[in-house]
């Protein structure tokens, strides 16, 4: 096994990594190991639909990256607080293995008296409460897992980010399961600090080797090109969700309105508008506007500018109109 | 020749998995160890190679559909 030492906090670099590494670099190893962690980030499973997740507004203000992972399963919250591992191995399995991948995890973390579990969703417990979120992919000839381990992450900011509006949608994608959260912190005897958490964790898993690879600075030049390219686009992290339908509505002085709108592939592909206050205006204008713009604010927002909505909404500005579709 | 393409089985315990993406269309070609389409289960997403060459006849799930192990997902008419 080989590690490599990974001090980036941008989650599209660390994703990027991984999949340069399975799709790009041969290594010439049978495994390859990397400790990491990341600014507070919203890791979606990479079949779920974004929106349904997340609380989009409150990651927005708050500095909240949002990436979709290549793996399967739900949204993760991750923050400085917590690590990321990620082992990748050449070569796929005949039957899905969890365990040889998270045991040497559990041994680690038994070094430091912590009593970890495994349960039936493949997730790392303590005492029933869920410290680590562990998935897959099978790609390339390669097989990627990686999981998270809360170590001292910010619930509060947690539970804000996966905190979703009541929404009306209907999708077929992945969803998240909740389950209750704790930090491996609270478990320790002897409390260490994140980086020494690390360390250790490193020492555990790699068991003495000193394989050890440095990336390049070619290897960085492509991995940076990678998550420009692939982990920060929009169309990776939003326009890949399943298809779904939504509804959204909202109140005025006027009335009621409400958007039912079918989004296929992060695009607007139908749009129904119902409300109480139109009078005689033709709201077709607006559907018109709105059928093939992202699900997205600014596309949608431009989309309404080219409508003279002054005329058939009275005091709703394009802001107000664009926050109650998106 | 016809040849099914059915769910597979990838661990012990699987009893079904999502189709989570066509990577062909219906009427084409399709070689053998392309990948078909790719599906998701227990978290783990894998990409399912075609065992066969020829045409995809017909697909009878799709996207985001959960489907049992061993159900037809789609046809290839073999070269």
């Amino acid at each position: 096994m080989i590690y490599i030492e990974n001090n980036a906090t941008d989650p599209f670099f660390n994703f990027a990594l991984e999949y340069y590494l399975i799709t790009e670099k041969n290594l010439n190893a049978d495994q390859i190991f990397i400790f990491w962690r990341t600014e507070p980030t919203l890791m979606i499973g990479k079949y779920q639909n974004t929106i349904e997740e997340i609380n989009e507004d409150f990651a927005r203000n708050h500095g909240v990256k949002v990436v979709r992972r290549i793996t399967g399963g739900g949204t993760i919250y991750t923050d400085m607080g917590g690590w990321q591992f990620s082992f990748i191995t050449r070569g796929q399995a005949e039957n899905i293995d969890f365990n040889k991948y998270i045991e040497p995890v559990i041994a680690g973390l038994e070094k430091l008296d912590v009593p970890a579990e495994f349960n039936s969703r493949n997730d790392l417990v303590i005492h029933g409460k869920k410290f680590s979120g562990n998935a897959q992919c099978i790609l390339n000839g390669y097989t990627l897992h990686h999981g998270s381990l809360l170590f001292k992450t910010d619930f509060e900011q947690m539970v804000k980010c996966l905190t979703v509006d009541d929404n009306k949608i209907i999708s077929k994608g992945i969803k998240s399961v909740k389950e209750r959260v704790t930090n491996i912190f609270d478990h320790l005897r002897e409390p260490i600090d994140t980086d020494t958490f690390r360390q250790l964790m490193v020492e555990s898993i790699m068991q003495g080797s000193k394989k050890e690879y440095r990336l390049t600075d070619e290897d960085l030049e492509r991995i940076h090109t990678i998550a420009k390219e692939k982990f920060e686009n929009w169309e990776w992290n939003y326009g890949k969700s399943p298809k779904f339908n939504i509804i959204r509505t909202g109140r005025f002085d006027g009335g009621k309105m409400e958007f039912k709108l079918d989004v296929n592939k992060g695009k607007i592909t139908d749009c129904h508008i119902y409300g109480d206050f139109f009078g005689s205006i033709d709201i077709l204008v607006l559907c018109h506007a709105l059928i093939g713009c992202n699900y997205e604010s600014q596309s949608i927002k431009i989309a309404i500018a080219q409508c003279d909505i002054k005329q058939a909404f009275y005091n709703i500005k394009v802001e107000e109109l664009a926050d109650i579709i998106c | 020749m016809k040849k099914n393409i059915c769910m597979p089985k990838l661990s012990e315990k699987m009893e079904s998995g999502i189709l989570a993406a066509w990577n062909k269309e219906v009427g084409e070609k399709v070689e053998n160890g392309e990948v078909l389409f790719e599906i998701e289960t227990e978290k783990v997403v894998s990409e399912v190679e075609s065992q066969e060459s020829g045409m995809l006849e017909a697909v009878y799930f799709e996207a985001g559909d959960e489907i049992k192990v061993d159900e037809i997902i789609a046809v290839i008419s073999c070269d």
